[in-house]
């Protein structure tokens, strides 16, 4: 197993992002993850990976391969992240879940697919409970 | 040395670009790409092959220094809802650079939420009129295909709801000054569901 796994899993555990405070709770979206990464890795990307594409996950794989020399800064925030991004994926995974009595209730003559329960959802935000409002919000899709 | 630019990125271009970010002057927001790209009226039947086909036509049947006539389509892609971005690349290179991983990440962001689900978007890369046209043609292809490959794989966004287009310098957006930097662009259609 790679050490950046390894890493990850002890993030995860000890909250190395953000030294444990409220923004390790919170979901990202991509933009504001390649933000923090552009600021903490951008120099490493450059060092290492000078002729690697950001398609296929390449990036990540490159900065894996040079974790030995990729600053501690970068591995850190790294991991903080991952980990907000997997939430915001678990978000979006679970969405339809929590919402689903809201959708009942508010939403039922929509026909689904081509997010229209959704966009009925985000229209209706006041009368929506704060559980499925909270989920919308985490899943980015606000 | 090839003149050829799409978007490429001197020494000189660099500090500039990162001088707009930090002034946050044109900051690009996710809800703005939402907002230019959503509420599709019109059902199209726009196929990319025809499109590409069109750009590479263009080129045999009117050769020269410059193209001198519009596409066929562009006067229909010109009606759908759609936004310019700025993507640098490295020179001559498909490689995105850095400084543009954000704005990608804005687009998937964007694509992701419900607003534009299910709809299809093409990616059309140009370049300016510097240099050959089928080599602008070719490069702006590669580069479109990086983009999109890029938001597919690393951003996670469905395969099927984008395709990729290099439309070289075949369709300027400013036809009186061909060689202008403000050709270069990369253009998200939505063409429906």
């Amino acid at each position: 197993m790679s050490k950046i796994f390894v890493f990850l899993a002890m993030a995860s555990m000890f909250g190395v992002w953000g030294g444990g405070n409220a923004a390790f709770a919170q979901t990202i979206g991509f933009a504001d993850a390649i933000k923090i990464l552009h600021a903490s890795c951008g120099a490493d990307i450059e060092k290492y990976c000078k002729n690697v594409n950001l398609g296929n996950n390449r990036i990540q794989q490159c900065l894996q391969k040079n974790e030995a020399k990729v600053s501690d800064q970068c591995k850190a925030d790294y991991a903080g992240v991952y980990i907000m991004l997997q939430k915001r994926f678990a978000a979006q995974e679970a969405v339809t879940k929590v919402c689903d009595r809201d959708i009942q209730q508010l939403c039922k003559l929509v026909k689904p697919g081509k997010g229209h329960v959704l966009n009925c959802l985000l229209k209706a935000e006041p009368s929506v409970g704060d559980k499925c409002n909270q989920a919308i919000t985490d899943a980015g899709y606000r | 040395m090839k003149k050829i630019a799409f978007l490429a990125v001197g020494a000189l271009a660099l500090p500039l670009v990162l001088q707009t970010v930090a002034h946050g002057q044109t900051k690009l927001s996710r809800n703005e790409i939402i907002n230019s790209l959503r509420d599709a009226e019109v059902q199209v039947k726009v196929n990319a092959d025809d499109l590409r086909a069109q750009a590479l036509q263009n080129i045999k049947q009117h050769p020269g220094d410059n193209a001198t006539t519009a596409l066929p389509l562009s006067e229909q892609l010109a009606k759908l809802r759609q936004f310019n971005v700025e993507i640098t690349f490295d020179f001559d290179s498909d490689r995105i650079r850095p400084e543009s991983y954000e704005t990608i990440g804005l687009i998937a962001d964007a694509l992701h939420t419900p607003y534009l689900w299910g709809q299809t978007f093409f990616v059309v890369g140009h370049t300016d009129a510097k240099g050959k046209r089928e080599y602008n043609l070719e490069l702006s292809q590669r580069r479109a295909n990086a983009i999109r490959e890029a938001l597919v794989t690393t951003f996670r966004v469905p395969e099927g709801q984008l395709e990729a287009v290099g439309l070289g310098e075949e369709d300027l957006r400013d036809p009186q000054n061909p060689d202008s930097e403000i050709n270069r662009r990369v253009q998200l259609i939505n063409v429906g569901f």
